[in-house]
């Protein structure tokens, strides 16, 4: 077995050099799908459309005019371009689909708010616009929440303060800014914890850098590199899935050539075969994740950690010889074969989080996704690209996938080694 | 060489090989003759270690294929019946490759690769991928393959089918010079002209069964001083019969629409004389033909049909 393994894996690997264009597509797929999605959303950051927000305040009061106010932020402009409009030009302007959204603060908004009355904000989306309108509503969600929660923690000072603010004869006294400030005081001091610090902090940080305000400062071509980054991995661990099928596949071909026939007619058993075959799938996974990790280096900014990738990828690489042995193994004929591990490898890509992030999966979902090897194998190389993981901290991740693919492949091959005498006697 | 005995294979309901034996020597060229699905390539596949005997036991050179296959194997060249090659992949790298299988290596495997690619002509086209061959070429290298490592015993599952004569007369000049060299070959066909001009023994297959064996002379032999009339034409079958009925030795064979086959001996004077009794009887005769004794012959005698049914 020791002299013929070597001998058949160099018979398959030339094979496959001397017809490689299945394996270049497959292989091509993560880094044009990458690559599409980077350049349309990540050229220097301003392709990435803002929402256009309008923003038609009826209300003469102190808070209308801080929610409108919120939208035109600093921070908020980075996201939104908003424009005061009345609510009639507002809706004219919906109609045309010149906006993503038009929020209407209605007239009394502040005075019905602070008297405990229930008020409506109405928001208009542009159903046109995929994304944009809904970014707008969960914004405008947001700050009703606030409002609503400080309305209700500064209840008793507001209460005081009312007066004040429907007097117009004048300035209030120091006296009664004193006594509202200090009602105000203890209003927050009873909220305590709950409200300082918040309780939400959002912190952001452009893959690669590890750099918190490279977002802000970004370089040239930056962002699109993070976005190429961000989606290649899942998708490279789909197309490396799809190479090691594509290996395996050979276990039918030679069955329909007839040359696997013809070498159990040797002195090859059926062992040394499976064994051939599994290695062969072993190689060609290696060899293409390092074609993939050599073109997602060229856009990684900063080093990561070349242990932690090679843990994972090796157990990652069990793991595909593993799941096509199985398939292989189970599936009658070749179109079964293809239509089985089709299926297969489509719901683990999506299940474990290959093409979507797992946090943007239902619940269900994510509580599945553990058990398929694309999840582990995703997360594991995320960690790798987007946190600088060390080889620790991916350990359990690869510990997983390679006894995954060890299961697997001792399934995989009992199942594999009666499919090849099944189609030596075929 | 080569000794099966009471070789058994059933798949399902179906006794594909029902109690065939035979003895090879070796050198010899011994052949296996029966029409499609008399049981010839079932018969290959066990001797090749292929599928395991439901009942029997095959013995190379006194070791038993079950109980040591791999070293059987090693001695043993296999030329499956619809080539079994990697097209993408040159005439001289499949050789290397089966050749580096069964241990060749180095001056020894290129030294091996180049005789057979000379005895079955293929040495100006051996740098060529196989997907561009014709095939009757594909069937050429398919033979050199199973030739390569130098076997002490090939087995040979009908080679030539559905390849034009002139392929077919290279494969059979390769066969014969193999044989000439002293390898044992087990032969099958289903064309009794190869069977008759190749084997120095021929066993005859039919429905799983081996129902004769011996040289071309003894089968032969068998059939007597018998020759083979047919008669094609649009007559009544009972008229023709009655005909005959009258001649001594003649017999009907076979019999179908417009086709009879007649079988004469020698004890009256033969074919000549049935073919001018049939035609004088003012019958419908389109043609007629007188065949030699001849495997087909018997081959009929023992089946009641012929052989290219």
């Amino acid at each position: 077995m020791i002299r013929l393994v070597p001998h058949l894996v160099a018979k398959d690997l030339k094979r496959k050099a001397r017809s490689p264009l299945g394996l270049l597509i497959v292989l091509s797929f993560p880094v044009l799908f990458a690559g599409m999605i980077a350049l349309a959303f990540g050229r220097g950051g301003d392709a990435v459309p803002k929402v256009r927000m309008l923003m038609a305040n009826e209300d003469d009061g102190l808070l209308g005019s801080a929610l409108a106010s919120a939208f035109s932020a600093p921070q908020a402009s980075r996201v939104f371009e908003t424009r005061a409009v009345s609510a009639h030009d507002g809706h004219e302007l919906m109609e045309r689909g010149k906006a993503s959204a038009l929020l209407v603060v209605p007239a009394g908004f502040t005075r019905d708010l602070l008297d405990g009355r229930a008020v409506t904000l109405r928001l208009t989306r542009n159903p046109s616009e995929g994304i944009l309108p809904e970014i707008a509503e969960q914004t405008a969600g947001i700050l009703v929440d606030v409002l609503e929660g400080g309305r209700r923690v500064l209840d008793e000072p507001l209460a005081q303060l009312r007066p004040l603010l429907d007097a117009r004869d004048g300035a209030p006294s120091d006296a009664e800014i004193t006594a509202i400030a200090l009602l105000v005081k203890r209003a927050l001091e009873k909220s305590g914890d709950l409200v300082f610090p918040p309780a939400i902090t959002l912190e952001s940080e452009l893959l690669g850098s590890r750099n918190p305000h490279a977002v802000a400062g970004k370089e040239a071509g930056g962002t699109t590199s993070a976005i190429f980054l961000l989606i290649l991995p899942g998708i490279a661990v789909y197309a490396i899935f799809l190479v090691g099928d594509q290996a395996m596949r050979d276990v039918m071909t030679e069955r329909t050539l007839g040359t696997l026939r013809r070498q159990l007619a040797g002195p090859v058993t059926v062992g040394t075969y499976v064994v051939g075959k599994a290695a062969t799938t072993a190689l060609l996974c290696l060899l293409s994740l390092a074609v993939l990790t050599a073109v997602g280096a060229l856009a990684l900014r900063s080093p990561v950690s070349v242990a932690a990738f090679m843990v994972v990828s090796l157990a990652l690489v069990l793991a595909i010889t593993g799941t096509s042995a199985i398939i292989y193994g189970l599936a009658r004929t070749e179109r079964q074969a293809a239509t089985l591990s089709s299926l297969i490898y489509l719901v683990m890509a999506f299940v474990g989080g290959s093409f979507f992030r797992i946090e943007s999966l239902p619940a269900f979902l994510r509580n599945v996704a553990p058990f398929t090897p694309f999840y582990w194998a995703t997360q594991a190389y995320r960690e790798i690209l987007e946190k600088g993981a060390g080889p620790a901290a991916v350990l359990t991740h690869a510990a997983i996938l390679a006894a995954m693919g060890g299961t697997f492949l001792a399934l995989g091959g009992v199942a594999l080694h009666r499919a090849a005498r099944r189609g030596a006697t075929a | 060489m080569i000794e099966a005995q009471g070789l058994v294979k059933t798949f399902g309901s179906l006794r594909a090989v029902d109690g065939v034996g035979f003895t090879v020597r070796k050198g010899e060229l011994y052949g296996l003759l029966g029409p499609n699905g008399a049981g010839k390539t079932t018969t290959m596949s066990m001797l090749a270690g292929l599928l395991a005997p439901d009942e029997g036991q095959i013995r190379f050179g006194g070791i038993d294929l079950a109980a040591r296959p791999l070293e059987v194997k090693r001695q043993l060249g296999v030329v499956p019946q619809e080539p079994a090659l990697y097209e993408t992949l040159t005439a001289r790298e499949n050789l290397r490759f089966w050749g580096g299988l069964y241990g060749l290596s180095g001056r020894d495997l290129a030294g091996a690769v180049d005789r057979v690619l000379d005895l079955v002509g293929l040495a100006d086209r051996a740098a060529e991928p196989i997907r561009g061959y014709s095939g009757g070429m594909k069937r050429r290298l398919n033979l050199a393959l199973g030739l390569v490592h130098g076997p002490s015993a090939v087995l040979m599952d009908e080679p030539t089918v559905g390849i034009d004569p002139q392929a077919r007369l290279k494969i059979l000049e390769a066969v014969k010079g193999v044989a000439a060299a002293g390898t044992t070959v087990i032969y099958t066909t289903h064309y009794l002209e190869e069977a008759e001009e190749l084997c120095d023994r021929i066993a005859i297959m039919d429905h799983g069964k081996l129902l004769a064996e011996g040289t071309l002379e003894e089968l032969i032999r068998r059939v007597g001083g018998r020759e083979l009339v047919t008669v094609r034409g649009a007559f009544a079958p009972q008229a023709l019969r009655e005909v005959v009925a009258s001649l001594p030795g003649v017999t009907v064979t076979a019999e179908e629409p417009g086709r009879f086959v007649l079988t004469v001996d020698g004890s009256g004077r033969g074919a000549v004389e049935v073919l001018g009794r049939v035609l004088g009887a003012g019958l419908d005769v389109h043609g007629v033909s007188v065949q030699p004794p001849s495997l087909n012959m018997l081959f009929l005698n023992l089946t009641g049909r012929e052989l290219r049914d």
